[in-house]
């Protein structure tokens, strides 16, 4: 990349506070619900009491005789107004390929059937709670166990079975089940992780406004993906893509859970659309816990060949994921990548990884920060730590024995992801010495331990062409615009979208450097259909910064060649004679001058330039990378075990990081330690539980389900190694989901450091205080 | 389709409080929350809403100096007090010595929780309490799904030591 | 959500909300701090006709302190009576369990009253009053009654007040003698702990001569451990505490949920006396 640079210094690699944050400091941030709200109207969702069953009345003829409703709509108009939704992402054997918005047969509890709307909120709530509802009840199927049972009952009877797809990567299972049979040892566990709330701070919300005069839509949402939403809106309601705009305000938290439409979303929609005019539906953090998709939701039987040197042979993994009561719009994909990401660092004699997608009556699975990373690096690591004990190894040591080296850069896995470059041992060797200043001693009934794990995860997703291959209808590649104004303003546009990640700082750094103009003039505009490119994949997959900065590097390059030329014509000189100092550029022979802003003036004029030159002073850059670019880290983490209670308390968490060049470390470290803490909740505190016989949502609130606090979160340690990424212009790997992948399993290891007796039976998360004084009893350590 | 008008809502009370140091006057339904009050009645929408249910700690506001949940406040218990959301913590235009701490320190990613983080803490230096004390049972008040706390605590422990507390 | 729709009224006067809660014709709930009450309007789970604002009452928030007993006002907020340095000196088991309650921002509004009268099983400050064998001041239009902890708790969420009544003040004898601590267990500071235990002894010579004893979140309500309190007399806090924590997990059959089996929650109690008799060992509060 080229660093233009102001005095010596880079605004790339700067620590800097981020730009936005004075506006929302002062409380002048604008999230959906702080829309003004002149003549909006107010929709309440209609949700499905039951887990599983037959709709046989739906009735609002209560709620419509009121005078209070504005407008009811329930399944029967919904299916003569909608579409359903189409996927992005299947699997093979996969009989659902669109998301139904008209509901006959409910499958989880808060399903949405339908749409009440009203003057406020309240009453809105208050007429939906008149809609008479019939459910002739199905039996529930919870959890996976019970839904591959012989006799289960079926989701979908007319599908045959509750397996809703599968797919295998690597070598075939017979050629493992060879090498395993060959092994000197074998380590065998079947592991699971809970599922997972991403639980935003801000839930979700939609203001859809009507204009039946010009015939269109807009929708300001609270999500991740603008542009994939407004392609969703307009299958599911039937309208011309150009038909509809999305708009995404400030965005208070995503995590993964607003990478979709939702179909309550798409229900506030089309109520908009039937009354003409504007409606509102703010998620409350009930429907929130309940009816938002979740992440995580797996079990996963594992196995582990080593030869008598400690050598990894073989490794397969068999993953069920629980995709809920349908696919959702990428419902496999996290089990996918967990499969696909399950060797991390390490070299195998083999490795392969085997995927059965299954139907539950529970609300949907999907994308959450990790998407299926956290879950391969738990059940890796884990395993790994499970083999030194019954080995007699030192973990860490068998971990740099089977190391992927520098020198094997690039290096395929056996699931044929290529691994761009790093250096793997170093960040492995140097979180095991952070570690050894960090160990402190076990008392009568606190027992401490430490352990340090390794791990690789996918950034900047992802090749157009891989995801062609594999049919995955995301756009892979990223586009960056830059605009210098006609009073030397810049703009900068891009697909991606800031949900709290400071993503727009970030770009800002970038553009200013590639410019070489101040940072003060740089404006990033994001979110908007209307003036962003198209992105429908945007802001997630750890893939914004990487792909949108290349982009705009590429973008700014070409567009500072362009101002350089237009000033030389105005200076008279030759464009080597041109430097730009500041906003000024100076002849270097005559030490004429012209501004920055006249220049940009002339060029909007259309003066000064050659006869085949463009006059738009835009330029727009598209970056589809050559191939995936992995970013790597190892974790430690130091915890203290109360044997009478079964608490584990996080005492101290080290990271060694390598997410190649870091245009804001301070940014960086924000997304490290607060993945970290949410890495931590899933490790310790947060489960979506169900009841196993009705299927009825547990964690109704906050009081249940319960995220980390700032006790909880110990000052986390970072140091960063940089790699540049051979593959990425600028050198840059994603870094917002490298912190959550390995929390659970760094603090699963350091409690089975500290009490080995317990160790075997580290499997499944959360390590919850009720969890581990069980297996404490079990033990016979309790007190 | 026409649009049925809808009758008014029985029994609206008028509440007026002093907001951020200015007398204001809304009618409101009995069951509406202080929350709601403030961000839809009086358009000071710096107050957020995460759970309702008194946990999350984002809509948590100042009455007669004292930070509580305006979610589980009615509007109507607001009639004659005195109000301070986070929109009154600039004075003259300038950030506050704690605001420019959580920025200096990256306190905030997507600012949801902030303006609840701000209220409880500058309540906690008017109070006199100490940077432990608000690190520890202050924040602990509070959920942020963003940064890991670190840097909110940082921007405690600076602000505390800056002021020479 | 939202909150159904409910009238509103806010009494002046103590005969006025008695007077109010004397209306058969409507259900009324009474708002104190509304803490608990206003998450349940929130959720839809609490639906009353008439919310009965009783926050503008005066006199309902006294501390007042006799040699055998200290008396509450049901509307104190629990931040006010954890600063009160006078109820620190004459009872200052209560301003500690206090402080494991929610978080401060909860705490300026919760009262005491509301806290006891929420009844959740799992809660510091019920499990407190059962200890203390606390009475109970009741009132209502037709006259007052005063009622002992022990039966005042009857199930989750569950007390013996009437629709018509108000609790209008606690209590709680001074035990002189006694000294007495708060131990729980909890996920995060300041949630409903899994158990908590209210554990009170008076000493001669460092053996114990009487017992009190009152758990939470091992039933469906708080309850004293009479077996276990009954082991102890004649023991040493510093001693083998075997046969109390035996006593103690035979007379409980806690509750299984999402947060803890019941065998956990049995663990749990044991672990909360050993630390309870270990901190009264070495001082603890009076």
């Amino acid at each position: 990349m080229t660093i233009a640079t102001r005095n010596g210094d880079t605004l790339v690699g700067k620590r800097m506070p981020r730009l936005h944050d004075d506006r929302m400091l002062r409380g002048h941030g604008r999230y959906v619900d702080d829309i003004d709200e002149t003549g909006v109207l107010h929709a309440a969702i209609i949700r499905s009491p039951a887990a599983h069953g037959t709709i046989t009345r739906f009735d609002a003829s209560a709620a419509r005789e009121s005078g209070e409703a504005v407008l009811v709509l329930g399944p029967d108009e919904i299916g003569r107004l909608t579409d359903p939704l189409p996927t992005t992402w299947r699997i093979p054997g996969q009989h659902l390929a669109a998301v139904e918005l008209a509901i006959r047969t409910v499958r989880y509890v808060g399903q949405p059937l339908g749409v009440v709307v009203a003057r406020n909120r309240a009453v809105a709530e208050d007429l939906a709670e008149l809609v008479e509802i019939d459910i002739d009840p199905l039996p529930a199927v919870v959890g996976i166990e019970a839904a591959l049972a012989p006799d289960a009952p079926l989701l979908y009877p007319e599908h045959g079975g509750n397996v809703a797809g599968g797919i295998h990567f690597g070598p075939p299972v017979e050629e493992l089940d060879a090498l395993f049979a060959g092994a000197a040892h074998v380590v065998e566990r079947e592991f699971a992780v809970q599922r997972i709330n991403p639980s935003p701070m801000e839930p979700r919300g939609v203001l859809a406004e009507w204009i039946p005069s010009t015939e269109q839509l807009t929708v300001w949402a609270s999500t991740q993906v603008p542009h994939l939403v407004r392609q969703e809106v307009a299958v599911g309601l039937r309208l011309r893509v150009d038909q509809v705009r999305v708009v995404t305000p400030d965005v208070g938290g995503a995590f993964g859970g607003k990478t979709t439409l939702y179909a309550d979303e798409a229900m506030t929609c089309l109520a908009a659309k039937v009354l003409g005019r504007r409606v509102k539906w703010i998620e409350d953090r009930t429907e929130n816990l309940t009816a938002s998709y979740q992440g995580r939701g797996q079990q996963a039987r594992c196995r582990l060949g080593l030869d008598a040197d400690g050598r990894f042979t073989a490794l397969h993994v068999h993953i069920h994921g629980d995709v809920g009561a349908f696919l959702s719009t990428a419902g496999s994909g996290p089990f996918q990548v967990a499969a696909l990401t399950i060797e991390g660092p390490y070299r195998f004699g083999a490795a392969g990884a085997t995927v059965t997608a299954v139907f539950t009556n529970a609300v949907p699975t999907g994308a959450y920060r990790g998407y299926g990373m956290q879950e391969s690096a738990w059940i890796r690591e884990r395993i790994i730590d499970e083999a030194a004990r019954e080995l007699g190894r030192d973990a860490n040591e068998l971990r740099l024995l089977n190391t992927i080296q520098p020198e094997q850069m690039p290096y395929t896995t056996g699931t044929m992801l290529t691994y761009d470059s790093g250096d793997y041992p170093a960040v492995l060797r140097r979180a095991v010495e952070m570690g050894e200043t960090r160990r402190r001693p076990s008392t009568d009934r606190i027992r401490r331990g430490i352990a340090v794990t390794g791990n690789v995860e996918i950034t900047g997703f992802a090749p157009s062409a891989l995801l062609e291959m594999f049919q995955i209808h995301w756009s892979g590649y990223e586009t960056g615009t830059i605009r210098v104004n006609e009073d030397g303003t810049v703009t900068v546009f891009s697909g991606v979208t800031p949900m709290g990640q400071g993503i727009e700082t970030a770009l800002a750094q970038i553009v200013a450097d590639e410019l070489g103009v101040p940072l003060e003039m740089i404006s990033v505009q994001l979110g908007d259909t209307a003036t962003a490119p198209y992105s429908n994949f945007s802001s997630q997959a750890s893939r914004s910064l990487p792909l949108a900065g290349a982009a705009l590097i590429t973008a700014g390059a070409t567009m500072r060649e362009r101002m350089l030329g237009l000033a030389a014509r105005a200076l008279g000189v030759g464009v080597e004679e041109v430097k730009l100092d500041g906003t000024v550029f100076r002849a270097g022979t005559t030490g004429a001058e012209v501004t920055w802003r006249d220049v940009a003036h002339r060029g909007w004029m259309g003066w000064g330039r050659g006869e085949t030159d463009k006059i738009l002073l835009e330029e727009t850059v598209s970056f589809d990378p050559p191939g995936i670019t992995y970013a790597y880290s190892a974790h430690g983490a130091a915890v203290a075990v109360d044997l009478d209670t079964g608490k584990v308390t996080v005492e101290d968490y080290w990271t060694v990081n390598d997410s190649g060049v870091l245009v804001n470390p301070l940014i960086a470290d924000g997304q490290i330690i607060g993945a970290i803490a949410q890495g931590l909740g899933t490790a310790l505190l947060e489960e979506a539980a169900f009841d196993p016989e009705t299927g009825q949502p547990l964690a109704t609130s906050y009081l249940d389900y319960v995220l980390p606090l700032s006790e909880d979160v110990p000052d986390i340690v970072i140091e960063h190694h940089v790699t540049p990424s051979p593959i990425i212009t600028g050198g840059f790997k994603g870094v917002g989901e490298s912190g959550i992948q390995p929390p659970a399993a760094t603090v699963g290891n350091a409690i089975a450091n500290a009490v080995p007796e317990i160790a075997a039976g580290l499997t499944a998360t959360p390590l919850s205080p009720s969890r581990i004084w069980t297996l404490l009893e079990q033990a016979g350590l309790e007190g | 389709m026409t649009v049925p008008t809808t009758p008014a809502p029985a029994r609206m009370r008028t509440v007026t409080a002093t907001v951020n140091g200015v007398t204001r006057s809304a009618e409101t339904e009995p069951r509406a929350l202080l929350s709601d009050f403030l961000r839809h009645d009086l358009g000071l929408t710096g107050t957020h809403v995460g759970c309702e249910q008194g946990v999350c700690g984002a809509c948590t506001v100042l009455v007669d100096d004292v930070p509580v949940r305006s979610c589980l406040l009615l509007a109507v218990q607001a009639d004659g007090r005195r109000i301070e959301t986070v929109e009154a913590l600039a004075q003259d235009g300038e950030l506050s010595g704690f605001q420019r701490a959580m920025r200096d320190e990256h306190g905030l990613q997507c600012g949801f929780c902030t303006p609840g983080i701000l209220m409880s803490v500058t309540a906690a230096e008017r109070e006199g309490l100490t940077a432990e004390q608000t690190t520890t049972e202050v924040l602990g008040g509070h959920v942020c799904r963003c940064t890991g706390y670190q840097g909110i605590r940082a921007a405690i422990e600076h602000h505390w030591q800056e002021a020479g507390r | 959500m939202k909150p159904p729709a409910f009238d509103y009224q806010e009494p002046r006067t103590l005969d006025e909300i008695v007077e109010l809660l004397a209306r058969t014709d409507q259900d009324a709930t009474v708002l104190a701090g509304g803490q608990s009450l206003v998450p349940l309007l929130n959720l839809r789970l609490a639906r009353p006709d008439v919310v009965v604002d009783i926050n503008r009452v005066p006199g309902l928030d006294g501390v007042e302190v006799a040699d055998d007993a200290v008396v509450l006002g049901a509307m104190a907020r629990l931040a006010t009576l954890e600063r009160d340095p006078v109820l620190a000196d004459a009872l200052p088991i209560v301003p500690e369990a206090i402080r494991l309650v929610a978080h401060p921002q909860i705490r300026n509004r919760t009262t005491l009253g509301g806290s006891l009268c929420h009844a959740d099983p799992a809660a510091e400050l019920p499990a407190v009053a059962v200890a203390l064998d606390a009475r109970l001041h009741l009132r209502a239009r037709d006259g007052g009654r005063t009622e002992e902890a022990a039966g005042f708790f009857q199930s989750v969420f569950t007390t013996s007040r009437r629709p018509e009544e108000l609790l209008t003040a606690v209590e709680f004898p001074r035990h002189q003698g006694f000294r007495f601590c708060f131990e729980e267990v909890s996920r995060r500071h300041g949630d409903f702990p899994f158990v908590g235990l209210c554990f009170g002894v008076r000493l001669e010579d460092g053996v114990v001569t009487a017992a009190r004893l009152a758990g939470a979140g091992i039933a469906e309500r708080p309850l004293r451990l009479p077996a276990a309190e009954a082991a102890l007399v004649g023991h040493r806090l510093s001693g083998d505490l075997a046969e109390v924590l035996d006593a103690a997990s035979a007379e409980v059959d806690p509750p299984s949920d999402i947060h803890g089996t019941a065998s956990f929650r049995r663990g749990l109690l044991r672990a909360v006396i050993r630390r309870a008799a270990a901190r009264l060992d070495q001082g603890g509060s009076r």
